[in-house]
């Protein structure tokens, strides 16, 4: 056990770097830089940059620097504990994703227990009354969240909100509390404009869920020890939930690694379209605007999150299912 | 054993649910309006535009007001002892300012959207009574601002600002010349802070000096003759631009700014390793990131500026806020000192369409920026619902679309070509539909013609050149085509090129993502280009992308607004190629133009170098010939076509005024111009909240 951890946190340090480096190549590869964006920006806002203010600008953040140099800059930072600064924010990395970090996680995780609170029992009741209106309407409804775009559906639900129920539009908080500090108030105002978010962000992973627990489901239902388990007088319900279902988990314990990656993206255009402030929208403009610092270290603490997520996931399934060892030599 | 089937088959279902979406799309899920085709009725938008009018300031000493009134919060804080009294507060000469309808009152929070640290525009613009001079509401006159006064040699090389006695910082620190001295000998000439001269500094390349006359005296002196330089001082220059808006984001301009503060981290008042280990405590590389980062006042709540509001909460979190300034150096006929509006609470949009959405909602009191003309539809349905009234205001800049021929392009010597025959150039224009191109995406308000001013502005050469090689007529652009040696066409009636490559294709580079829909416009154009015969490739590409490949040279056509260029001198970049860092008529041509002939190349065009050289005179030569020089640069680049304008004077960009009824003070038009850094012309600082 002790030599497969070790293997195992050795290969995650070596990914972690390979992935580093690529991330910080890849943001690096569009023609221009930070620059040529707050240029552009600035154009297009009825503003205007000056040619040497331009060439300061670059000398300063060391954009004029090959990369393989600006590279080993942003490591030397890292390994200090120092993750740069974001250029377009004029603030630590480590601060403007801290901002948002803790809200992303808030708004995925809810959306991750609601995907799992609607296609856990849905999935369920659709195995077993299998072909019944109550599955077709669920299946339907599911696959609706996952045909339609999940940033349309929230355009439409944000005016639909808007014009019938005369609901705040977009945003995690309504004006008056955004700006203010933290208290019992503000926390109610949190809960209730979370559905929104949740429910959007949510859909979309339901149809999956609920297909994969009912096919699932379907293979377990159909083998003999259920049969047996029902012969033998055992309840319905525990008939189900505690044999077949605990199988049927065992694909969604394996896609848990990825899960946690998502908790820090969060769905960046749903995101975007509503407003919310969380490290979605905050990665796209980095990326847009090839912020190297933010837009890398954003990529990189995806990575460590996915490496981890991997890891508890792995651990998760040798625990829940007995079947799985460590593989022998 | 399979449960058995009841009720429906599969294929049964699958046919019932396709019906009922189909019927469910139908229903009217109310539509955002599409951006093509939803004309709104011509007089409606007739209907919009108001008559411009705004406040006027009043110059008499004899005619201003002798006693003084202040807001009730800062009343407040005098009675605490922490504020003097506000006859203290306010300079001896006060800005006096005619608010546009009434006196007002005080309090209240204006509500705004932001899109972001990129834009502290949005702020900028609203505190730019921090401009050493401005002009008057209507964009053309230059009037004092925070100069009372200034006073031009005969030979135009001395300019003097006389500034107000008794004017002070927001932390009530006295605002002497001493801050231009300051902000002149240890930023400006400073290698660290400024490792180049500006080119608003200078005339004819040679650089100007500042130097302090008395304490309310500042003098600016150039070698050779420089009347633009008032002009420079109103407009939104790097010189005249004032401390919020160059002073912002890395900025190093603006002419002053406050040494008592500053000096703390400057490495020549603090020794070097000082101001270095502040800087890195506080997270910066260096104490010359840090005094950037410290004068920006959309990032430090605790630099003294002169404007209306100061931060209290940066731009780089979630609401900008923006409070009172309690010494803001301008009062109303009523002695009462401005702002009447408490504070200004701006909310992130991550995204246009929710700042949109908000607008629509009625979260906003007062939002021209980021409001989409196409959107205008809905805005005017939920008017009332809203809570907010639309106003439209028309831009002085004579294109929102320009086509922007590259004159310097070489990759394809055809295409090079034909972009420098002038015949080409103008058959091209005559083959535009611009009054299409004016309902579909500016819904009918906007005026079609070609890249010249507005006729109300002193720069314009005439009515006549609006319509100049600017109209429809296919037939004489066929004509044209055919004569310079593109007769021969196709199978589809495209014309062919010359070098025996087969079709004559041009492309037209768009940017993506900005206030005008640019692709889809080129696009029309493109449809309409048929009927001449000439192939249009439409290539769109990201923002930054769309600037970079014109720095680079690459660009045959490409597509964006002429704004600024209303204003010729203050803002040539879109009406000539003189700066290389917007250069769409060709980049090596600007790098000729600014490196006085070293580097880059010479216009090919005769006309085109001589609408340069008349440029580069302009700056010598006083107010009323400058007008005319102007007016000739402007009839040579609508007579050759170099830039191709289809519409323009429109409320497009900043244009779409989304105004609470709450509000007073509010004029029926303003000017939406660059220079009179809309919305500022309106004096934010006379707004009130009626109730």
């Amino acid at each position: 056990m002790l030599a497969y951890l070790i293997r195992r946190l050795f290969l995650a340090i070596l990914t972690m770097w390979a992935v580093s480096v690529l991330s910080f190549v890849i943001i690096q590869l569009p023609p221009g830089d930070y620059i040529t964006t707050y240029i552009a920006q600035m154009s297009a806002s009825g503003s205007f940059v000056s040619a040497q203010e331009a060439e300061a600008l670059r000398q300063q953040y060391g954009l004029d620097k090959p990369l393989y140099i600006q590279y080993l800059r942003w490591m030397t930072l890292i390994l200090q504990g120092n993750f740069g600064m974001a250029l377009e924010y004029s603030r630590p990395v480590a601060e403007v994703i801290g901002d948002r970090l803790w809200l992303t996680m808030v708004v995925s995780v809810a959306a991750i227990l609601l995907t799992w609170l609607l296609a856990l029992p849905i999935g369920i009741y659709s195995a077993v009354r299998q072909y019944s209106i109550g599955d077709y309407i669920a299946t339907f409804v599911g696959f609706i969240g996952l045909a339609v775009p999940s940033f349309m559906l929230a355009l439409i639900l944000m005016y639909l909100g808007f014009t019938l129920l005369n609901a705040n539009i977009g945003g995690l908080f309504s004006d008056e509390l955004a700006e203010a500090p933290w208290s019992l108030a503000k926390l109610w105002d949190l809960t209730k404009h979370l559905p929104l978010p949740a429910l959007i962000l949510g859909l979309g992973g339901t149809a999956q869920l609920i297909r994969i627990m009912r096919a699932n489901l379907l293979d377990e239902l159909g083998k003999p020890y259920v049969v047996t388990a029902r012969a033998r007088g055992l309840p319905e319900r525990r008939v189900i939930l505690k044999y077949p279902v605990r199988v049927a988990l065992n694909p969604f314990a394996s896609t848990i690694g990825y899960l946690f990656p998502y908790v820090v993206s969060g769905s960046i255009i749903v995101s975007l379209v509503l407003s919310l402030p969380t490290v979605g929208p905050l990665l796209l403009k980095a990326l847009i605007a090839q912020d190297m610092f933010l837009a890398g270290t954003i990529v990189l603490l995806l990575g460590v999150m996915t490496v981890v997520g991997t890891f508890i996931s792995d651990l998760l399934l040798i625990w829940i299912d007995p079947r799985i060892k460590f593989e022998g030599r | 054993m399979a449960p058995k089937r009841k009720g429906m088959t599969r294929r049964e279902f699958l046919r019932e649910a396709a019906l009922a979406t189909g019927t469910l799309s139908l229903a009217g899920l109310t539509p955002l309006p599409a951006q093509a085709g939803q004309a709104a009725e011509p007089k409606l938008g007739a209907q919009l535009i108001g008559k411009l009018e705004g406040p006027e300031l009043v110059l008499d000493p004899a005619k201003w007001p002798k006693k003084f009134s202040e807001a009730p919060m800062l009343a407040d804080l005098v009675k605490q002892g922490k504020l003097p009294p506000v006859e203290k507060r306010l300079p001896e000469e006060p800005m006096v300012v005619k608010p546009v309808h009434s006196i007002g009152r005080y309090g209240g929070t204006w509500r705004r959207g932001f899109t972001g640290p990129g834009d502290g525009e949005n702020g900028n613009r609203i505190v730019s009574m921090d401009k050493i001079l401005f002009w008057d509401y209507t964009g053309n006159k230059v009037m004092p601002c925070l100069a009372r006064d200034w006073k031009v040699s005969d030979d135009g090389r001395v300019i003097a600002i006389l500034l107000r006695k008794g004017h002070k910082w927001s932390d009530g620190h006295p605002f002497t010349a001493d801050d231009f001295i300051f902000w002149y000998e240890e930023v400006y000439l400073n290698k660290d802070l400024q490792p180049t001269p500006n080119p608003d500094f200078m005339v004819n390349g040679k650089p100007g000096t500042l130097r302090k006359r008395d304490d309310y005296t500042v003098v600016f002196e150039f070698p050779d003759p420089n009347y633009l330089f008032v002009d420079i001082l109103a407009g939104s220059t790097a010189m005249g631009g004032g401390q919020a808006t160059q002073q912002h984001f890395n900025r190093t301009m603006g002419a002053y700014m406050p040494a008592h503060y500053l000096k703390q981290f400057h490495a020549k008042y603090v020794s070097r390793e000082e101001a270095d280990r502040k800087a890195k405590a506080a997270g910066f590389d260096g104490w010359v990131s840090y005094i950037k980062n410290r004068w920006d006042w959309r990032l430090n709540p605790e630099l003294p500026v002169l404007g209306p509001w100061k931060t209290v909460s940066p731009i780089n979190t979630p609401t900008w806020v923006l409070e009172r300034n309690p010494y803001y150096y301008e009062v109303d006929t009523a002695g009462n000192q401005l702002p009447y509006i408490d504070r200004i609470s701006m909310t992130l949009a991550e995204n246009l369409e929710v700042l949109n959405l908000r607008a629509i909602a009625g979260q906003y009191d007062l939002q021209e920026r980021h409001t989409a003309l196409a959107k205008l539809p809905v805005f005017l349905e939920n008017r009332s619902k809203g809570n907010y009234d639309v106003r439209l205001d028309p831009a002085l800049n004579g294109s929102d679309a320009t086509l922007q021929t590259n004159q310097a392009y070489d990759a394809d010597p055809e295409i090079a070509k034909w972009l420098q025959t002038l015949d080409f150039r103008r058959a091209l224009s005559l083959g535009i539909d611009r009054d299409q191109l004016n309902e579909t995406f500016w819904l009918g308000v906007g005026t079609a013609g070609s890249v010249a001013p507005a006729e109300s502005l002193p720069y314009s050469p005439g009515p006549e050149w609006r319509k100049k090689w600017s109209t429809y007529n296919p037939k004489q652009a066929n004509e044209f085509l055919d004569k310079v040696g593109l007769a021969k066409k196709d199978g589809e009636g495209y014309r062919l090129r010359t070098d025996g490559k087969g079709r004559l294709r041009l492309e037209l580079l768009t940017a993506a993502g900005a206030f005008i829909p640019h692709t889809q416009i080129a696009e029309m154009i493109k449809e309409q280009w048929r009927k001449i015969g000439i192939q249009g490739d439409v290539k769109e590409v990201e923002r930054s992308l769309f600037f970079t490949k014109i720095k680079g040279n690459e660009h045959q056509i490409s597509i964006w607004l002429n704004d600024g260029s209303e204003v010729l001198y203050l803002f040539p970049r879109h009406a000539l190629p003189v700066d290389p860092v917007e250069a769409m008529l060709g980049h090596p041509i600007a790098d000729w133009y600014a490196s006085g002939g070293t580097k880059g190349k010479e216009p090919k065009d005769p006309e085109l170098k001589k609408a340069l050289e008349l440029f580069r005179t302009a700056a010598g030569k006083k107010t009323q010939e400058r007008y005319k020089i102007a007016q000739e640069i402007w009839k040579i680049m609508v007579d050759n076509q170099f830039s191709i304008g289809t519409v323009g004077q429109s409320p497009a960009a900043m244009g779409v005024r989304i105004v609470s009824k709450k509000l007073g003070n509010i004029p029926s038009r303003q000017v939406n111009a660059q220079h009179a850094r809309t919305p500022n012309s309106s004096h934010p600082a006379t707004f009130y909240f009626k109730a």
